[in-house]
């Protein structure tokens, strides 16, 4: 079908797809890469006992069914056809329909292994299609017999519960399994009944299913209004423990609680059958009615909601949105003009304050609406961690090396755009550690080491910035070889005296960091380039540490944000510029005698540590900036560099919305966007880590 | 900044609008094909002057032509860039053509114009012109290819009467394919 629609249409239809092709491409491969490292577990799962892990059935199955979801809005019907059917075996495998070692869940790695080539298929030519659909139709077939196979019947473990059976038809299919896979287990069934103030039964109900938890499974929550009070809730949870009802009595010490088995004893099975149903009854008086009202509410409960909690939003429209936001902050400042203007004028002055006034509000509204807005497309760092984890857990697989990945402040938030561009960098840092940097297992033990090695990785909040530390406890870096390989390079003179900060720089100096020689006797640098440049075009910098034989620690910082910045506006000479305030230490006015020289460079004395200067003007070649008037220092901060930009005037803060400057001139170093005024005007927004970095090195280069 | 030159210049959207309105008309006359006779294809062309000869570029690459305004000069670019300007929430580069085609360049006048040229995302772009005189239609048999131009951004050739008029091929113009 998809071939026949593609051959009629116009070129720039045929561009689009494509270009949906890859979007489907890069969000299918993560959900896929996900779904290979389950089905790993399941297996190994698999092999160790006849159970498996409900939850890693559950992740497998919301896999499946997000990827027919995203088959379906990209008009992918194969994909989807075959996720479908993928879905159907883990519904099985979920509800009991099948059992662990029913052929169609043989199935499921070749169904996976399909669906991978089905969608690196969508980038190439039509050629393999037919090829592809044949192969589709045939595996549908497959599934099909072997979800038909018969499975043996289990027995009716539920006829052992003394138990209402309208709580019992309440419970959904999938409770239903876990239930009776419970008694098949011996575990003990217990109904328990609470009843919670309606103002904040939240906490309580999970505190109580918490406290289950720690001892069993909580089969099903159901609500129960019953005989209470209006302001009151009452819940019944079935539970299944290993501990009997008696000592789980004991456990849940919870004010208006019961606590009731409901597994007849072995001894009591002759019990009458009315008497049996009595005492569920008094724990839930009104059962029947109840179950039935709140029926479309129970089924939920581990089910497939959490997917539905988020709406998917492409990032370009939070763009737009985050423009139309910034438009409206540059009509306000246009409009807080007029309200001085008025304020000023003599017959106008009332009028002026009233406009001031509203101006005000206005301006409160607007900053709050940019914050949510600016809220939206936060996210948190888990993603990448995620990602990570799955890259680490690959390559310690392939490297056969043991490692221990431990993160921190996954709920760290950064920008969208940021968290995308951040994930290379990162793989590529984590893959530095693990590959070169992590010694073998018997090197380390040699070194009294543990034989199993650490990655540590910590994000957090410093700031205006978000900081992400990569740690490793490998064998560090050696500074004498990076320092002989930069000298055979000819990166540095012979007779360089160089810091141990300005050797570990070396790193990222792009002669040095392909070299074959370094990455193999100090274990590290393969495209620290690539990882520092791609790190400078979000506005962020990288620094290193390291300790021979003790480890290395990589550390990223980055604005929390790209889109809408507090800024200092400068001017020089003629021209304004706007640096953003988040590197902004602190400014000075700086009399012309407090410059000094030091090897033909300018420096000042802050607070007794000496400041490298650079003078704007002389950076972007501004003439008729003035020269031996009083100067203006800006102190910057980046990372652990700091450097002193010397301007004119300092013009003040002011909100300011970075834009992307469009036409052929793309990427002017030193510049990371322009922001508009509100009469019009563009300003130049200046990149501090460019400048930074650039004067940084320049002072080692010299 | 606050000269009266100054706030005439930036209060130009309203002839640039016409412009455009001319331009989108003209567009939708050409694709819909209403004015074509057989094989008779009609182009439209915007016809500007430059250094005392006549270029024109596509209705269907220009976006809008607005006046003159004050430029932020952008440093560490090229000599034949002029700056960039803010229109309605972009931040856009403005190319002094003459200097890019290797003419004389000379100080904007009253009737200098800025067209801006559609382009993919990041490529949007502002020309400085001398002037800009007439939406010109074209038939198609007008139009010779521009032999011995090839290495240039003028890709074919119109004449109108006994004068010519030289279409140039903006992304060449502009670098676009070497960038």
């Amino acid at each position: 079908m998809a071939a026949k629609s593609s051959s009629p249409k116009s070129k720039k239809s045929k561009k689009k797809q494509a270009n949906d092709n890859r979007e489907f491409v890069a969000e299918a491969e993560e959900i896929l890469e996900r779904m290979f490292e389950d089905l790993l577990d399941l297996q190994e799962q698999r092999h160790g006992a006849d159970e498996v892990d409900p939850d890693l059935v559950n992740r497998i199955f919301r896999s499946a069914h997000s990827l027919k979801g995203l088959a379906g809005m990209f008009g992918l019907d194969g994909i989807g056809e075959v996720a479908h059917h993928l879905e159907d075996i883990l519904d099985g495998l979920r509800l009991g329909r099948l059992s662990v070692d029913s052929p169609a869940i043989a199935l499921l790695d070749d169904g996976v292994s399909l669906l991978a080539k089905l969608t690196t298929g969508l980038d190439r030519s039509d050629a393999s299609s037919t090829e592809n659909a044949q192969a589709t139709q045939a595996f549908i077939a497959q599934i099909e017999q072997a979800i038909q196979a018969p499975s043996p019947r289990i027995s009716d473990e539920l006829d052992e519960l003394q138990i209402d059976p309208s709580l019992l038809r309440a419970l959904t299919e999938y409770e239903e399994h876990r239930l009776r896979e419970n008694i098949r287990r011996g575990r003990h069934i217990t109904l328990v009944d609470s009843i919670f103030e309606i103002a904040n039964f939240e906490e309580g109900l999970s505190e109580l299913s918490g406290a289950v938890r720690e001892v069993g499974e909580v089969v099903s929550i159901l609500p129960s209004p019953g005989d209470v009070p209006e302001s009151q809730i009452r819940f019944s949870l079935l539970v299944a423990t290993e501990i009997d009802s008696d000592q789980l009595r004991d456990r849940l010490d919870y004010p208006n609680t019961t606590v009731q088995s409901v597994q007849r004893e072995a001894d009591s099975k002759d019990r009458s059958e009315d008497e049996a149903g009595a005492e569920p009854k008094s724990a839930n008086p009104e059962g029947g009615d109840t179950a039935s009202d709140t029926g479309p509410e129970a089924p939920d409960i581990g089910s497939l909601r959490s997917i539905s909690d988020t709406v998917r939003v492409d990032v370009r429209k939070l763009d737009e949105l985050m423009n139309l936001v910034g438009e409206l902050v540059i009509q306000r400042n246009a409009i807080a003009g007029l309200a001085t203007r008025l304020s000023t004028g003599a017959h106008t002055a009332r009028i002026g304050a009233e406009l001031t006034k509203t101006d005000k509000m206005l301006d409160r509204k607007l900053k709050e609406l940019q914050s949510s807005v600016l809220d939206v497309r936060m996210v948190p760092l888990r993603q990448i961690f995620e990602k990570l984890s799955r890259v680490v857990r690959r390559l310690s697989r392939d490297l056969t090396k043991e490692v221990e990945l431990d993160f921190k402040g996954a709920d760290t938030e950064l920008d969208k755009c940021i968290v995308e561009q951040l994930v290379d960098p990162l793989v590529h840092i984590v893959r530095n550690a693990l590959d070169h940097a992590l010694e073998p297992q018997e090197e380390r033990e040699a070194a009294g080491k543990p034989g199993k090695g650490v990655i540590r990785i910590e994000a957090f909040q410093r700031g205006n910035h978000v900081v992400i530390e990569v740690e490793d406890d490998g064998r560090g870096m050696n500074l004498e070889a990076i320092r002989a390989k930069a000298l055979a390079s000819g990166l540095i003179g012979e007779d360089e005296t160089l810091s141990r900060g300005e050797i570990l720089n070396l790193v990222f100096e792009p002669g040095l960091s392909t070299a074959e020689g370094v990455s193999s006797t100090s274990g590290r640098g393969v495209g620290m380039d690539i990882v520092r440049s791609n790190l400078a075009e979000m506005g962020g910098m990288v620094d290193l540490a390291t300790v021979e034989g003790r480890g290395t620690t990589v550390t990223i910082t980055l604005p929390i944000t790209l889109a809408i910045i507090k800024a200092l506006f400068v001017r020089v000479g003629p021209e304004r510029f706007a640096i953003p305030l988040n590197s902004v230490l602190e400014t000075m006015a700086l009399p012309p005698d407090e410059i000094g020289h030091s090897e033909g460079r300018e420096i000042m004395n802050l607070r007794g540590e000496p400041l490298l200067l650079r003078r704007l003007c002389e950076e972007f070649e501004i003439v008729g900036a003035g020269r031996d008037e009083n100067q203006f220092v800006v102190v910057l901060g980046m990372g652990e560099q700091r450097l002193g930009l010397l301007v004119d005037r300092l013009e003040g803060q002011q909100d300011a919305v970075i834009k992307p400057i469009k036409g052929p001139v793309q990427k002017i170093k030193g510049i990371s966007g322009a922001t508009e005024l509100g009469d019009g005007t563009a300003i130049l927004v200046i990149d501090v880590s460019a400048i930074v970095g650039d004067a940084v090195r320049r002072r080692e280069a010299a | 900044m606050s000269d009266p030159e100054t706030n005439l210049e930036s209060d130009a959207s309203v002839p640039g609008q016409k412009w455009e309105d001319v331009a989108r008309t003209a567009a939708d006359v050409f694709s819909g094909g209403g004015d074509t006779h057989g094989t008779d294809l009609l182009r439209e062309l915007i016809v500007f002057g430059l250094d005392g000869s006549a270029y024109a570029i596509a209705v269907e690459q220009i976006r809008e032509i607005v006046r003159t305004r004050p430029l932020t000069r952008l440093p560490r670019s090229p000599d034949w860039l002029l700056g960039v300007m803010a229109l309605r929430g972009e931040v856009v580069e403005v190319v002094d053509l003459r200097r890019r085609l290797g003419l004389p360049s000379a100080e904007p006048s009253r009737s200098s114009r800025i067209i801006v040229l559609h382009g993919d995302a990041e490529r949007v772009t502002g020309i400085l012109v001398d002037s800009v005189s007439e939406v010109y239609r074209v038939s198609e048999k007008f139009v010779r290819p521009a032999q011995g131009f090839e290495a240039t951004s003028v890709t074919e050739i119109c004449s109108r009467g006994d004068e010519f008029i030289s279409i140039l091929d903006p992304d060449r113009a502009l670098g676009f394919q070497d960038v």
